[in-house]
């Protein structure tokens, strides 16, 4: 037993990362195949074994885990192949799942058209049924409206059925009943039944969240059931783990019934390869970037725990179960730079993607890009890029961007590129401002950790955009997800609602205690069957709460001793505390009274992290790493000028590289500004500090 | 022009994009600390950044009406108070007889300094719960003058070199009924605090002569873009009218709004000449809420996506006589001003409909909104308020090529209008649900049908319930109407039934009283205008919804000419093209 394997599964490529037992990693990169992609992880898994020269079962022999994220959910949400989903819901408002609460995103544009629901209106049947608010059963579960749904059902070749009724977060009963009934009558079909989902007031995140689950819930089984049919077929028994759009790992088995959980999972293991390379140097806090061909990713890491949110939407769909914050803007390598009438420059949204791709590229691309301004600054290798794979042609990228962008501007082409540079600049360190500063947050103290392809080549200048002086770069920069897998513990989150006034006169313990207990329950039944021991596991508890008469929540961490009084005192010290951090004021002082919404749980499971290496120190001079010269334009100096270029892979522990430099390594450029200085720490990472003028 | 300098076209593009970064950053503060639910649910306010001229350097308005409801009292703010404006001022502004839209629309305003010197400004405005007046909530149908609709606040410092002046915000809030507001006011400060720390950052970071030098440029580019969108539509004068029904006062009362556009160049008139004169009652507009009707529409019609500073307002003009009800003059009741939005946008629909048809909507569901005010017994008693949205949410029209919106809401929130949370109205309101769905055959029929409205019903269970309508969209010229051959929209229906079976249907503009507890709401919120001719519909759109049953076969057959299925849904082709060979 010693190899662990981390796979993620993206729309263009399919990464690996294969560590041993002694801690040497390798990283490999497999074109992904859509229609099955599990067939792409056999060819990686088929591409590692013939690499040390075994064949696939004896190699598998010797992997102990695999864990493994897919966008399967996410692209079947995005294209709109999902499993055909029929929805129960209590009469009278069958419409809530489409009507959105009935919000136009594009506010001035009276041709938009609104999200095509989930579940078309007639596989929307309505149930005689109904709870009130303090929980109180109303009407009576009427299993006939089950039958006539069902019958429906059955004729429309419905497969999935998710079950949202009013207030089932307050009293489940009826909810549960039709659940069983269905359950006896159709058993074939996959079930959502919204308590199980997410036990959560809030009508329409929970209904979405329900059907999101029952759309996608076939499509991960049908998955997964044959990624592990066709690892059993070579004789691999051991772990497999599944991401989590919390950051988390599961079992297959949870993940299936549970299948919503992987919706937004994509980028969702980079904040944790964040956590493992800045725990080695003792950051706690830090922000992630992973820049690709056409997207972003900006995560905000605090005090070792990413930031979560309930608010995240896919495609226009409210998903409220917890996911890591993931700021996704339309910028990456491939981003088209434009003017506007007034005359402006603009970069993306829209993006070349990988094809036709920049004009650099030689695809057929016609419009100046990212990529293509970066080539004509210097910072991309004409020669070396993809390791030498692709050759990229500078005259045309030049050309275009003086047709499209420095003619009409009248600039020269190398001023209209650095104008593109800047732009790209701006927009991704807005994105970033958005999930800090406009959070409360001060990002100057923290460090950028920059991923991605095309990250590095910018992460200087974000960063001073953001006055942030510390930028990391991993060794493993291209296939950060990949590699954030094999660090992930197992994660899963509980909810229950509970509103009352939090005062010991208003607040019943019974059953504030008994929601907790049933959460811990819960929890301990999944992470037992995941094989978790108890020593292992770590319950961390969050109440949601309020002033009272507000209409949002703030989650509050309350440490386990709090809870059992509870400490109405404490509870509402911490509110407080986290409203004026957020908002800048807190109403301590008037008195106001605390209002409970919600109690959470997540509960881990520690894995066991593969070890880390530190290599032996070889001292400042990074002579051996040389390659040559080449010319880049330099920002502060406003003017090109001949730098050095030093291979990242011959970088050395303790090496210093002053800049201005630049670092190739196969998939990744690092740009080291003027003023900067790099510095090549003993796990092959690099870190990139501003030199105090 | 000697200390003519460069522009980098660059920091331009740089510094839009800060100024719409901060606005945003100012309107989250607001979502998230903000008590009421017209704040933070519905979303009824606006923040802006101005310069020291009281200039729109950027404004984010979360609801397109208060488009034009910041920068007039910014320029008036500046005016009144002169050189008497020092750091650590907090000026707050409600008057809508110094340039407000509307009475519960309450705006603060901060004045930023950098190195001693005034240079911007930091604003935002929402729709409060209550701001005094004769009845609670705002809304006062019986109103004749403004004070029987609002505590009336001119430009007032509630700050004075940061230090709050407690007599002026006591005198303030001994006039208000809810102290949430004072909360919401609190809030609304802070929003202002975060916009002054955007600014002075960047003030800080490139100085105040590059920066100064390159917001000129920035509104002319944004010029340039308006001038260049106006100029693509064909010169001309084009004439639109409409009418909104109902004074409040008047039995059977009308008021024409006569609309005549000019378009010459690159510029654009909007002259309301000609409209009816001011009415004796509430149903009046400031012209702040005539000019945002105008500029929200007029952002429909062409490429929105423009940025929002003073540029934008240059090359149009807006022609609008004091004494007619689109401009009232003082001391006129005016609270139901923005609600004339929805006839203001008919009007100019109508005026654009030759000169720009790929881009004009048909008539959008005007709005019917009606007010509960009670007490909650659940909870002592406590009074409770709530508009309900929930109801009252109507479809769009239909443009080219694209179906109306369905329960979309008023137009003067273009769609930014939630909701309420079913289980949340629950939890807030002593109210029970009984249904909120679509309201099958609202919408108007066409090549592209409007938008379907809402039906809504529920239990009141407070006490000491009034009730105060105020909307439009009951008499048949007030439903959205059909443009090229395309159907008017269903029209509002509101009837409020009693435990005794008494019946009570509130005209538009009323105040109920003494509705009893256990009475049963109900609202039908109707659809969109149609656009073009039905027969020409796609019969597979129009098989969807049957299947939806949204329509009914017959109505398929009758409106669309199509001949369907009712046990398959599928579309009988020879029947639907005889039925259509037949159609006139």
């Amino acid at each position: 037993m010693k190899y662990k394997i981390g796979i993620d599964v993206g729309g263009t490529f399919t990464d690996f990362l294969l560590l041993d037992g002694g801690g040497e990693t390798a990283v490999y990169k497999v074109l992904s195949t859509p229609q099955d992609p599990s067939i792409a992880v056999l060819e990686g898994l088929g591409r590692m074994a013939s690499d040390r020269a075994l064949d696939l079962e004896s190699f598998l022999a010797n992997v102990e885990i695999i864990v493994h994220g897919t966008t399967v959910t996410t692209n079947a949400v995005l294209t709109g192949n999902i499993a055909r989903t029929g929805l129960l819901t209590t009469a009278g408002f069958r419409d809530a799942l489409e009507m959105r609460r009935g919000i136009r995103e594009e506010t001035y544009d009276n041709k938009a058209i609104a999200a095509e629901p989930l579940v078309p209106r007639w596989l929307r049947r309505p149930v005689k049924e109904r709870v009130t608010a303090d929980g109180n059963i109303l009407v009576a579960l009427d299993a006939n409206d089950i039958d006539d749904a069902l019958a429906q059902f059955r004729a429309e070749g419905v497969e999935a059925i998710a079950i949202c009724f009013m207030h089932s977060y307050a009293n489940q009963i009826n909810e549960e009943q039709a659940a069983a009934y269905v359950a006896k009558a159709m058993p074939s079909a996959y079930l959502s039944p919204s308590h199980d989902i997410l036990s959560q007031v809030r009508f329409y995140d929970r209904i979405s969240t329900t059907v999101l689950n029952a759309a996608v819930g076939p499509i991960l089984g049908r998955y997964l059931t044959s990624l592990i049919k066709r690892l059993a077929n070579a004789q691999y028994q051991n772990m497999l783990l599944v991401m989590q759009s919390n950051g988390g790992v599961t079992a297959p088995e949870t993940a299936m019934r549970l299948a919503a959980t992987t919706l937004l999972s994509g980028p969702a293991a980079a904040p944790v390869a964040g956590l493992a390379y800045t725990a080695l140097r003792g950051d706690k806090s830090f922000i992630t970037v992973d820049m690709g061909g056409t997207s972003l990713d900006a995560a905000l890491v605090r005090d070792g725990a990413p930031n979560m949110t309930t608010e995240a939407r896919i495609d226009k769909h409210a998903l409220a179960l917890p996911t890591l914050e993931i700021n996704t803007i339309g910028a990456g390598g491939g981003s088209i730079g434009w003017i506007d009438e007034g005359g402006l420059l603009r970069m993306g949204p829209m993006s070349a993607g990988a094809r036709p791709g920049p004009v650099c590229y030689g695809l057929g691309g016609e419009k100046p890009t990212c990529s293509d301004a970066n080539l004509v600054l210097g910072y991309l290798n004409e020669g070396f890029f993809a390791g030498g794979e692709i050759k990229l042609d500078k005259k045309s990228a030049a050309r275009a961007i003086e047709d499209h962008i420095a003619k009409p501007l009248g600039l020269s082409v190398t001023e209209a590129a650095v104008g593109m540079y800047r732009i790209m600049n701006v927009n991704m360190a807005s994105s970033i401002r958005e999930i800090t500063v406009q959070q409360g947050f001060d990002p100057r103290d923290i460090p950028l950790v920059c991923a991605g392809g095309a990250g590095p080549v910018h992460a200087a200048m974000i960063a001073e955009e953001l006055d942030m002086t510390r930028i990391l770069v991993p060794r493993e920069s291209s296939i950060f997800c990949a590699a954030g897998m094999l660090w992930s513990d197992f994660k899963h989150d509980y909810v229950r609602s509970y509103h009352t006034q939090l005062t010991p006169q208003t607040l019943d313990p019974v059953r504030f205690h008994a929601a907790i207990e049933d959460m811990c329950a819960q929890a301990n039944t999944t992470l037992q069957s995941e094989g978790i021991p108890a020593a292992q596991r770590n319950f961390k508890y969050t109440l949601d709460l309020r002033y009272f008469g507000q209409y949002h929540e703030v989650a509050v961490e309350i440490g386990e001793n709090l809870l059992t009084g509870p400490d109405f005192a404490a509870i509402s010290t911490a509110l407080h505390k986290a409203h004026n951090r957020l908002y800048g004021y807190d109403l301590e002082s008037d008195g106001t009274i605390v209002e409970l919404v919600n109690l959470r749980l997540t509960a881990t499971g520690t894995t066991n992290k593969p070890p880390t290496i530190m290599e032996k120190m070889a001292g400042p001079d990074a002579g051996a790493a040389l390659k040559g010269k080449r010319s880049i334009f330099l920002i502060s100096e406003n003017c090109f000028a001949d730098v050095n270029v030093y291979d990242g892979d011959q970088l050395r522990h303790g090496n210093i590289i002053s800049g201005p430099a630049v670092i190739e390594q196969v998939n990744t450029t690092i740009i080291v500004p003027t003023d900067y200085s790099l510095f090549c720490d003993g796990y092959g990472s690099f870190e990139m500090t501003a030199v105090q003028a | 022009m000697t200390t003519e300098q460069k522009i980098d076209p660059v920091l331009v593009s740089v510094l839009q994009r800060r100024f719409k970064s901060i606005t945003e950053e100012m309107g989250l503060t607001l979502l998230r600390t903000t008590r009421s639910p017209i704040l933070n649910e519905a979303r009824d306010f606006v923040t802006g950044l101005y310069d020291a001229k009281g200039r729109m350097l950027e404004q984010t308005e979360y609801i397109p009406v208060l488009a034009f409801a910041l920068q007039p009292v910014c320029e008036h703010i500046i005016d009144y108070f002169g050189d008497d404006i020092a750091d650590g001022d907090v000026i707050i502004h409600n008057d809508v007889f110094s340039h407000g839209n509307q009475n519960a629309d309450v705006a603060i305003f901060k004045p930023i300094f950098w190195e001693d010197e005034l240079i911007a400004w930091s604003a935002c405005k929402g729709h409060q719960a209550d701001i005094g007046g004769a009845v609670a909530g705002g809304y006062n149908p019986e109103a004749r003058e403004v004070w029987q609709e609002a505590l009336r606040i001119p430009a007032v410092k509630i700050y004075e070199k940061g230090k709050r002046r407690r007599d002026v915000w006591d005198l303030i809030f001994a006039n208000v009924r809810y102290d949430v507001v004072q909360e919401d006011i609190k809030a609304q400060i802070g929003g202002c605090v975060v916009g002054e720390r955007g600014v002075k950052a960047l003030f800080e970071r490139y100085g105040t002569d590059i920066l100064l030098r390159h917001v000129g440029h920035l509104f002319t580019s944004t010029e340039r873009i308006i001038r260049k969108e106006i100029e693509a539509i064909p010169d001309g004068i084009y004439k639109g009218q409409s009418t909104a029904y109902y004074d409040g006062v008047r039995d059977g009362s009308e008021m024409l709004i006569n609309l005549a556009v000019t378009i010459r160049g690159d510029e654009v008139t909007f002259d309301f000449t000609g409209s009816s004169p001011q009415t004796p009652g509430f149903v009046n507009a400031p012209f702040a809420a005539t000019a945002s009707a105008v500029m929200l529409t007029f952002l429909m019609l062409i490429n929105p996506d423009i940025p929002h500073n003073d540029g934008l307002h240059r090359p149009l003009k807006i022609i609008n006589p004091v004494g007619s009800f689109l401009n009232a003059a003082y001391p006129a009741a005016t609270t139901f001003g923005n609600s004339i939005t929805g006839p203001t946008s008919d009007a100019i629909f109508r005026a654009f409909a030759d000169a720009l048809p790929g881009m004009v909507s048909a008539g959008w569901n005007r709005s019917l909104n009606f007010v509960i005010v009670g007490k909650d017994p659940r909870h002592e008693m406590r009074h409770y308020v709530d508009i309900l949205f929930l109801a009252l949410k109507g479809g769009s029209g239909a443009t080219q090529n694209a179906d109306g919106f369905d329960h979309i809401g008023l137009i003067n929130c273009a769609g930014g209008l939630q909701d309420q949370d079913y289980e949340m109205f629950e939890i807030q309101d002593p109210h029970l649900l009984l249904k909120h769905e679509f309201l099958g055959g609202s919408a108007g029929i066409g090549k592209w049908r409007g938008g379907y409205g809402t039906e809504c019903e529920f239990i009141i269970q407070g006490e000491d319930i009034t009730g105060i309508a105020f909307g439009d969209g009951l008499e048949d010229g007030a439903h959205a109407f059909g443009l090229f051959g395309g159907k008017n929209g269903s029209g509002n229906e509101l009837a409020i039934e009693y435990p005794d079976g008494t019946i009570c249907q509130p005209q538009t503009k009323e105040v109920v009283r003494d509705i009893p507890t256990g009475s049963i709401y109900r609202q039908r919120a109707g659809g969109g205008g149609g656009f073009g001719n039905p027969f020409e519909r796609a019969p597979e759109l129009v098989a969807k919804d049957v299947r939806a049953e949204l329509i009914s076969p017959k109505q398929a057959r009758i409106n669309y000419g199509v001949a369907i299925d009712p046990v398959t849904f599928a579309v009988d082709i020879d029947a639907t093209t005889k039925l259509r060979d037949l159609s006139p």
